[in-house]
C-alpha cells in the first residue's frame, strides 16, 4: 500500500542558549516513517521527546528545519503558495490534546463546522447544514440539530472532543493527527473516543496518534514508533512491540506503565530523562540509563536497523548493524 | 432506560438570558453588576439629554442679551446666565451633544486602529508585528497634552473633525499595547491554531476567531478612550485652545473664568457644566469598573465576599453562608 | 538509581487502629444562586500505615473531601455535616491555631503540581526552613540539617537544597513536595494526584519511592486519582467515588478480581489493557451527573446497563431510593440495589 504521508530525515533544531554561548536544541533528530490509508500509527514519548514537535511540522505550524515531507509523493516540505498550502490544509487535519481549548469559546458547533467547509469549497452555503447535521452523527452527537447551536461550554468534555473531531473530517481529510486527544477526558470517556477513532479506520484515513499512554495506542494503533530524545528509537507492528520490543527504553517504558492485572515488581529506574537534548555528543542518547549499554554505545550514535522483519530499532546491541546487513547479505563497511 | 448515547446528556448552560427581551448577553451580565447598572443609567441619561437637547433649550444658547446677563438660576433660567446673558442651561444641553459625540467617535476610532494592529501584530508576529510595535512606541513616546496644545494653537479649523483625529491618533497606542498583549495569550490557544490548520486566512483570524474573544478588553479600551477624550477636550477649550463659536461644557467653563465668574461670586457658570462633566466621566468609569469585574471572575468573587462581609457586619442576625 | 522493594498489596483486611475516621461527611458548595452537595454522606476510615486509594472522575468529589480532612476548603465550600475524627477526636469546627498545630503534624498534603505549592522565587532549603520553624523551635542550621536529611529520604542530592524549583525538573519537584509533607513525621499524608502531570517513568520513580517511604516510615496516605490502575498496584484497598458519594470500597485485589458496582466493572473496563487480547471495550456510556441536581434514587442509574424496567420492583428501587453501603465480603461494602435481596 502506497503511504499518503509520509517523512523522511526529518530534523527540527531551536536556537537555544544566548549571544555567547549559542546552542541548538535537537528537538527532533533524523525521524523517518510512513502513513497509509485505513492504519493508524500511534507516536509514543515522554513530554519532550518530540512527538509534538513532529505533528506540529506535519501540520505546518512549525517549519522543519531540514528533511522531507512528502504528501502523496510530493515533497510540500517547501510550499509557499497559497493553492498548493490550501489544498495540504484540506488533506491533513489535527485532533487537539484539550477539549475545550481548541474550540472558540464565542462560536457554536455549527459555526465551527460549516467553516472548514466553506473554506475548501466542500458544499455551497445551502447545503452546509445538513453537511454539519451528517457530520454530528457521525461522530455520534445526537440529536445533530440540537448539538449544532450549542456553544463549546455547554458540552462535556468527550462531547467537545467529538465537535473537535467532526471538525477535523469537516474537508474529507486523508490523514488526521491526534494529539493526545483523550489525556483530557475522564477515564471512562476515553474508551468511547478511541472507539470512534477505530471506526474511523473505515473512511480509509491515515491516522497519526501521538500519545505518552502506551496502553490506549495499543487498543487503537496497528503500527507504533517509539521516540526519545528526539529520535525514534523503535517502530514496528504495536502488538508484537510490546509484547517483545527491542530498545531498552521501549522496555522501560512497558515496565513503568501502571497495569492492574500485574502485582507490583521491583524495576530499576536510572535518573534521566526523554526530553530532547541540547548540542547532544555522539553515541546513543539512552547510553546512561541503559542495563545493556557497552562501549560502542558511547562512541558511536546507532542508527535504525530492520533486526527482523518489519522491526526496526536504534541500538547496538539488540539491533546491531551487522544483523541487517546479514539480512541483505552485503558485506560490511 | 438503561444505556445512554453519549450526546444526551448535556451540561446544564451558565448564563442564560433572563429576560424575554432580546438582549446580547454581555449587555446582560453589565445590567446585572450594580456598579456598571449605575454607570450605565449616568450616561445614559446624559446621552438621553443630548438627544433631547434641541427640544428643551428654550434660548439661544450663544443669544446676547445684556438684560438678562449674569443671572443667577431660576425659572426662566434654569441654571443661571453668561455675563453675556446666554442661557447656561443651552449651553448645557447642547453642549452634551458635542462632548459625546467627540468622546464616542474619538473612542471608536482609537480602538479600531487599536485592535486592528495590536492583534494583528499579535498574530503576525515577525517583521509585521515589529514594524506595528515601533509605529506604537513613536505614538507612546508622544506627550499627548503638549502636543494637543500645540496642535490647537496652530490650527486653523478646529473644528470636530480634526478633534477628534488628533485625539484618535494621541490616544490609540496605548489600547494598542494592551490588546496586543491579550491576543499573544489567544493566539497560542489551541483554537487559534486549529483554524489555521483548518486552512483560514490570517485576516479571517484576526477578526473572526481572536477579535470576538476579546470583546470585554476593546469594549474597556473604547470606555477608557471615550472619557480620557472629553476631559483632554474640556480641558483644551477651558484654556482657551477651543473654537470660540462652538458650544460646549468647556466653552461655557472658559468664558466663566475669562469673565471672572467666581471672583464676582457667580457658582452657576461653573458647577453645572462642571456637574454634567462628572456625570458622565464618572458613569463611564462606573462602566469600566463593571466591564472589569464582570470579565475577570476573580474580582467577582472578591467583590461577592467583600459584600457579604459588609451585609454581615450590617445585619449580624443573618446566618452566613 | 532507585530500587524498590517488592511488598505486594495485603490481600487479608488486617485490623489496624484507625488513623482517621470520616462519619457522614457532607461538603456542599453554597452561593447565593444555589446549592451543590458535592460529598454526600461518605464513611470512610484509614489505618495506620495503610495505603488508601480514593479513585473517581472529575467531579466526584474526591478532591473535595481531601480539602475537607485537611481543613482547608475555600468559600464557597463548607462542610455542612458529619465528622472527621482523629485518634477519636472530631478536628471540625476547631479553632485556627489549633488547626494550624493540627495540619502538618498530624495530616499534611501533597498537591497535583508541584509548582503549585513551591514558591517559585525561594530557594528549596528555604521553603523547608520556613515550614519547620513555623511549626517547631528549632535554629535555622538545625532546620537546614533536617532538610538535607529530608531530601536524602526522597533521593535527592542534599546539596539541591540551594536550587531553585524551576531549576528542579517536575519529578524532583514532586519528591520536594513529598520530602515536605513528611518533614514533621505526620500520621496521615493526603496526595491527590501527586504524579498525574508527571511522564510514566518518572510516575513510577515516584511510586516506588512513596512505597519505600511509607514502609519505612509507616505513615497512612490517602491517594486520591483517576487512574484506578495505578491505585491497584499501589493500595492496599481502594474507594470508589461517584457523584459524592463512596459506591464500592474493598481490598485492592478484591476489587479487582470481584468488582460488584456497575461503575466500578465500568471503570475497570475503560483502560486498556498492556497485554493480553485486545477486546473492543465498552467504558460508560452518559456523563457524570451535574451535582446541582442529581438523578433521583440512584446516581449510576441513568447510565447503569443494569437499570432496565423488565424488574417492575428493581426499577422502582433503582430511580427513587438511595442505595446504602452494605457489606458484600469481607472489607468489601458496595452501595448498589442489586445486592440486596
Amino acid at each position: 500500500m502506497t503511504p499518503i504521508l509520509e517523512v523522511r530525515a526529518l530534523s527540527k533544531q531551536f536556537r537555544s542558549g544566548g549571544l555567547l554561548h549559542p546552542s541548538r536544541l535537537h528537538a527532533v533528530d533524523d525521524v523517518t516513517f510512513a502513513l497509509r490509508p485505513g492504519r493508524i500509527t500511534a507516536l509514543a514519548g515522554e513530554s519532550g521527546s518530540g512527538k509534538s514537535t513532529v505533528a506540529r511540522m506535519l501540520l505546518r505550524l512549525i517549519a522543519p528545519s531540514s528533511g522531507e515531507v512528502l504528501f502523496e509523493g510530493r515533497n510540500v516540505a517547501g510550499d509557499r503558495r497559497r493553492r498548493d498550502v490550501l489544498r495540504y490544509r484540506k488533506h491533513v487535519q489535527m485532533i487537539f490534546q484539550d477539549p475545550f481549548g481548541s474550540l472558540n469559546p464565542a462560536k457554536t458547533v455549527r459555526a465551527h463546522l460549516e467553516r472548514p467547509l466553506r473554506i475548501h469549497g466542500i458544499v455551497g452555503r445551502r447545503d452546509a447544514r445538513a453537511s454539519v447535521d451528517t457530520l454530528l452523527e457521525t461522530v455520534g452527537l445526537v440529536p445533530a440539530a440540537t448539538v449544532a447551536d450549542k456553544y463549546p461550554h455547554e458540552l462535556s468534555g468527550g462531547q467537545r472532543q467529538r465537535v473537535a473531531i467532526a471538525r477535523a473530517l469537516a474537508a474529507n481529510p486523508k490523514v488526521v493527527i491526534a494529539d493526545e486527544p483523550i489525556s483530557m477526558l475522564d477515564v471512562s470517556i476515553r474508551i468511547g473516543i478511541l472507539n470512534l477513532m477505530r471506526d474511523l479506520k473505515e473512511l480509509e484515513i491515515a491516522f497519526l496518534y501521538v500519545t505518552h499512554d502506551l496502553a490506549s495506542a495499543r487498543y487503537v494503533a496497528d503500527d507504533i514508533l517509539v521516540m526519545y530524545a528526539g529520535q525514534i528509537v523503535e517502530q514496528g507492528p504495536v502488538d508484537e512491540v510490546l509484547a517483545s520490543p527491542l530498545h531498552p527504553y521501549t522496555r522501560l517504558l512497558i515496565a513503568s506503565v501502571p497495569d492492574g492485572e500485574r502485582t507490583l515488581e521491583p524495576i530499576e529506574i536510572r535518573k534521566g530523562t526523554a526530553a530532547a537534548a541540547v548540542d547532544p555528543a555522539p553515541g546513543c542518547r539512552f547510553v546512561d540509563r541503559c542495563p545493556l549499554a557497552i562501549d560502542v554505545c558511547r562512541r558511536e550514535t546507532p542508527e535504525l536497523v530492520e533486526a527482523e522483519p518489519g522491526r526496526i530499532a536504534r541500538c547496538h546491541v539488540t539491533a546491531p548493524r551487522q544483523r541487517e546487513d546479514h539480512l541483505h547479505a552485503q558485506p560490511a563497511a | 432506560m438503561s444505556q445512554l448515547q453519549p450526546a444526551l446528556e448535556l451540561a446544564p448552560p451558565p448564563v442564560v438570558s433572563k429576560s424575554r427581551l432580546p438582549i446580547p448577553g454581555w449587555l446582560e451580565l453589565l445590567l446585572r453588576n450594580p456598579k456598571s447598572r449605575v454607570g450605565l443609567a449616568m450616561v445614559g441619561f446624559m446621552i438621553f439629554v443630548a438627544v433631547v437637547a434641541p427640544l428643551i433649550s428654550v434660548s439661544d444658547p450663544t443669544g446676547f442679551d445684556l438684560y438678562a446677563a449674569r443671572q443667577a438660576p431660576s425659572w426662566h433660567h434654569l441654571f443661571g446666565t453668561t455675563d453675556q446673558g446666554s442661557d447656561i442651561f443651552s449651553q448645557v444641553v447642547l453642549g452634551a451633544r458635542r462632548s459625546l459625540l467627540l468622546g464616542a467617535a474619538a473612542g471608536a476610532l482609537a480602538t479600531v486602529l487599536a485592535a486592528t494592529l495590536g492583534i494583528l501584530a499579535a498574530y503576525s508576529g515577525g517583521i509585521v508585528d515589529e514594524v506595528i510595535n515601533f509605529l506604537t512606541n513613536v505614538f507612546l513616546v508622544i506627550p499627548v497634552i503638549p502636543l494637543l496644545v500645540v496642535i490647537s494653537s496652530y490650527l486653523k479649523s478646529r473644528n470636530m473633525g480634526t478633534m477628534i483625529l488628533v485625539l484618535a491618533l494621541t490616544l490609540w497606542a496605548f489600547e494598542a499595547r494592551i490588546l496586543r498583549g491579550q491576543a499573544l495569550q489567544l493566539k497560542n490557544r489551541d483554537f487559534v491554531m486549529a483554524a489555521k490548520v483548518a486552512g483560514e486566512s490570517t485576516w479571517r483570524i484576526v477578526f473572526g476567531e481572536i477579535m470576538p474573544n476579546m470583546i470585554s478588553r476593546i469594549a474597556a479600551a473604547f470606555v477608557l478612550v471615550f472619557y480620557v477624550s472629553l476631559l483632554v477636550d474640556a480641558g483644551l477649550e477651558f484654556l482657551g485652545l477651543g473654537d470660540s463659536t462652538h458650544v460646549s461644557w468647556g466653552m461655557t467653563l472658559y468664558w466663566a473664568q475669562t469673565n471672572s465668574a467666581v471672583l464676582q461670586g457667580e457658582w452657576w457658570p461653573f458647577v453645572f457644566p462642571g456637574i454634567a462633566l462628572v456625570i458622565t466621566v464618572l458613569g463611564l468609569t462606573l462602566i469600566l469598573a463593571g466591564i472589569d469585574e464582570v470579565s475577570n471572575p476573580r474580582l467577582r468573587d472578591e467583590v461577592r465576599v467583600r459584600r457579604h462581609l459588609l451585609r454581615s457586619l450590617v445585619f449580624p442576625s443573618r446566618r452566613a453562608a | 538509581m532507585t530500587l524498590a522493594f517488592s511488598v505486594t498489596p495485603d490481600a487479608s483486611a488486617e485490623r489496624r487502629t484507625p488513623v482517621v475516621e470520616l462519619e457522614n461527611l457532607v461538603v456542599d458548595y453554597v452561593t447565593r444562586t444555589q446549592t451543590t452537595r458535592a460529598v454526600d454522606g461518605v464513611s470512610l476510615s484509614i489505618g495506620a500505615g495503610e495505603i488508601v486509594g480514593l479513585a473517581g472522575e472529575s467531579g466526584c468529589g474526591k478532591s473535595t473531601l481531601g480539602n475537607a480532612v485537611m481543613q482547608i476548603l475555600r468559600a464557597p465550600a463548607q462542610v455542612t455535616s458529619g465528622r472527621v475524627l482523629f485518634d477519636g477526636e472530631n478536628v471540625l469546627g476547631r479553632r485556627r491555631e489549633e488547626l494550624r498545630r493540627f495540619r502538618w503534624r498530624t495530616v499534611s498534603m501533597v498537591f497535583q503540581s508541584a509548582m503549585n505549592a513551591l514558591n517559585p522565587v525561594m530557594r528549596t532549603g528555604d521553603q523547608f526552613v520556613d515550614m519547620i520553624r513555623a511549626h517547631e523551635r528549632v535554629s535555622k542550621h538545625e532546620a537546614l540539617g533536617r532538610a538535607g536529611d529530608l531530601l536524602e529520604l526522597v533521593g535527592i542530592d542534599r546539596r539541591r537544597l540551594r536550587a531553585y524549583p524551576h531549576e528542579l525538573s517536575g519529578g524532583m519537584r514532586q519528591r520536594v513536595v513529598i520530602a515536605m509533607a513528611l518533614a514533621l513525621r505526620p500520621e496521615l499524608v493526603i496526595m491527590d494526584e501527586p504524579t498525574t502531570a508527571l511522564d510514566v517513568v518518572v510516575q513510577r520513580e515516584i511510586l516506588q519511592q512513596i512505597r519505600e517511604l511509607q514502609t519505612e516510615l509507616g505513615f497512612a496516605v490517602l491517594f486520591i486519582t483517576h487512574d484506578l490502575s495505578l491505585l491497584l498496584e499501589l493500595a492496599h484497598r481502594i474507594a470508589i467515588m461517584y457523584a459524592g458519594e463512596i459506591v464500592e470500597e474493598a481490598p485492592a485485589a478484591r476489587l479487582r478480581d470481584e468488582p460488584r458496582h456497575p461503575y466500578t466493572v465500568g471503570l475497570l473496563s475503560s483502560f486498556p489493557p498492556l497485554h493480553g487480547p485486545v477486546e473492543r471495550l465498552a467504558g460508560i456510556p452518559g456523563s457524570p451527573p451535574d451535582l446541582a441536581a442529581p438523578p433521583p434514587g440512584c446516581r449510576f442509574h441513568p447510565r447503569c446497563p443494569h437499570c432496565t424496567r423488565d424488574d417492575a420492583a428493581l426499577y422502582a428501587r433503582q430511580v427513587g431510593e438511595r442505595p446504602l453501603l452494605r457489606v458484600v465480603g469481607e472489607g468489601h461494602r458496595v452501595a448498589c440495589h442489586r445486592e440486596t435481596p
